[in-house]
């Protein structure tokens, strides 16, 4: 049943209801279309959700209608692609002049594409079993049949280059970047990609340079200064040195079979910042991967991996080599900050999460602590 | 090119017979002491692949040295690439790769060491994911044609698939 407690943490959305479903028919190895109305229609049907279909013909076709358009009409968007269909809406929601009011619209993710790391998130919060494709995609549908919405963090970053994009899931540079990009030449494999692509990175261990700096706990509000001054005082700065891969996860998932940060959930204020030192040999990556499939890899002590949960980062890198991405989409280059915002947006749950969520992770970074 | 593809052969030879490079057979201890395989994971399986050596000695004559370079050169295509890759990996010359190649294959790329091993249950995962992704007939072996599917599509592919001397 639905908890009692934290009345003011979830909405319910309206019976009738009625949803805009914004579509990538290319998402899914092309499949989302067929999908949608296969699957996903007749169980929204059930729960008197009707839908009207926007299938998108471009990039940012999805990014102009929600940031151009009157959505009074609807109830909720709900977004059937990939993670960077979504990535577009809150985007363009975020341009609007009534940006306030719009955030406010429940938004939800069915998993159509490749790179479906929030629905796995939201899948493993309701405290479901790890399912990939067709099952992932009914129990999105179900929770988003259900109703309920609470509320979830976005994350603002910052570019050198004077950019501004709020995100849902990570934010990545060097290795997992590399991957997330990559894969883009063979996106029809749908989610296959990402594991031949890390197959493909492993061949190749690149190595960027540029630390990450955190700030320490519990910090004030407006946490950033502007890129060119120096971060305040009370941030802590890791040590100078080169790294394999640096990224700030905010949800459990960094994909499907990728339980990144299990103690992650959808407001928990906080970006999980990983950081993997160079050195770290082959094998060693690869037998964190596997265990990341089961989100034990912390478990395994490597020296070279760090973990730290932060509510800002500054990651400023030497040299403009590697390549960023923002939840999944590639990004130039350059030197990047971000905070975290709290339940900025709203988003589904299955009700069940307080209960039945599995028990939170050590939330030290193991092998070196930076220096506080 | 070919002239210094010739030079680099004649001097795997003993000095007195490289006057007949052309019709010699190096052997596969002195190919493997070139800078570019010395360190390759697959050194062993590469001269085995382009020998013509009937005996099994997996010598190199001048041209199976040359198809060597050629099918690791720009100008060859990623099919080509694609198609010796495979042969490579084939690590029991069936034409098929099955869990055996794989896990060959997995070792030979993280090393030798006891600590540079994955688990058996690791490899495990690891090899049910490749053939979950490679496999398209899901009869537990990947065939040269699932193979070239998905590698040869790998945007880094032809790039890595390469030695220039």
């Amino acid at each position: 049943g639905v908890p009692a407690a934290c009345p003011k943490l979830y909405g319910v959305l309206p019976r009738p209801c009625h949803a805009l479903v914004l579509l990538n028919p290319q998402s899914g190895s092309g499949r989302a279309l067929d999908d949608f109305q296969a699957v996903v229609q007749p169980m929204l049907a059930e729960a008197d959700i009707a839908t009207t279909v926007f299938v998108t013909e471009r990039p940012h076709h999805a990014h102009e209608k929600v940031r151009d358009e009157d959505l009074s009409q609807w109830d909720t968007l709900v977004v059937m692609s990939g993670d960077g269909l979504l990535f577009e809406v809150v985007n363009g929601l975020m341009e609007r002049p009534d940006w306030k009011e719009a955030m406010k619209k429940p938004l939800c993710i069915l998993p159509g594409g490749s790179g479906n790391a929030l629905a796995a998130s939201i899948n493993y919060y309701a405290g479901y079993d790890h399912v990939a494709k067709k099952k992932l995609l009914t129990n999105c549908t179900f929770i988003l049949c259900k109703g309920l919405y609470t509320q979830m963090d976005l994350v603002s970053l910052s570019t050198a280059s004077g950019k501004r994009f709020f995100s849902f899931l990570g934010f990545g540079w060097g290795f997992i970047s590399d991957v997330d990009i990559d894969s883009e030449k063979y996106r029809w494999l749908g989610s296959a990609r990402f594991t031949l692509g890390t197959l493909q990175c492993l061949a190749k261990l690149r190595v960027y340079q540029g630390p990450p700096r955190q700030p320490g706990p519990l910090p004030p509000d407006s946490l950033l200064v502007p890129l060119g001054q120096p971060v305040p005082a009370h941030w802590t700065v890791v040590p100078e040195e080169e790294f394999v891969l640096v990224y700030a996860i905010y949800q459990s998932h960094l994909g499907t079979n990728l339980l990144m940060a299990p103690a992650a959930r959808l407001h928990d204020g906080c970006i999980h910042l990983f950081y993997m030192k160079a050195g770290i040999s082959r094998v060693t990556l690869l037998k964190l991967f596997l265990a990341m499939s089961r989100g034990t890899h912390l478990d395994l002590n490597c020296p070279h991996l760090c973990y730290v949960p932060v509510r800002a980062f500054r990651l400023e890198p030497r040299v403009a080599a590697g390549i960023m991405t923002v939840d999944g989409e590639a990004l130039a280059c350059e030197p990047v900050q971000g905070q975290v915002h709290a339940r900025l947006c709203r988003d589904g749950r299955s009700g069940k999460e307080e209960h039945d969520c599995p028990p939170p992770m050590a939330s030290l970074a193991h092998g070196e602590e930076p220096c506080i | 090119a070919s002239q210094s593809a010739y030079k680099r052969f004649s001097e795997l030879l003993p000095k007195e017979e490289r006057e007949n490079a052309c019709s010699a057979r190096v052997p596969k201890s002195q190919i493997l002491t070139l800078p570019e395989l010395r360190a390759n994971p697959f050194q062993h399986r590469i001269c085995h692949v382009f020998s013509t050596s009937e005996t099994g000695d997996d010598s190199m004559s001048f041209e199976d040295f040359l198809d060597m370079l050629s099918v690791f050169s720009d100008s060859a295509t990623s099919d080509i690439k694609s198609h010796y890759a495979f042969r490579i990996f084939d690590f029991d010359d069936d034409g098929i790769l099955d869990r055996k190649d794989l896990e060959q294959l997995v070792n030979c790329l993280t090393g030798q060491g006891e600590e540079s091993r994955l688990s058996s249950a690791e490899m495990e995962q690891l090899i049910q994911n490749i053939l979950e992704e490679s496999d398209i007939d899901k009869d537990g072996t990947i065939n040269l044609s699932e193979f070239q599917h998905v590698v040869s599509r790998s945007p880094d592919f032809a790039s890595s698939f390469k030695i220039v001397l």
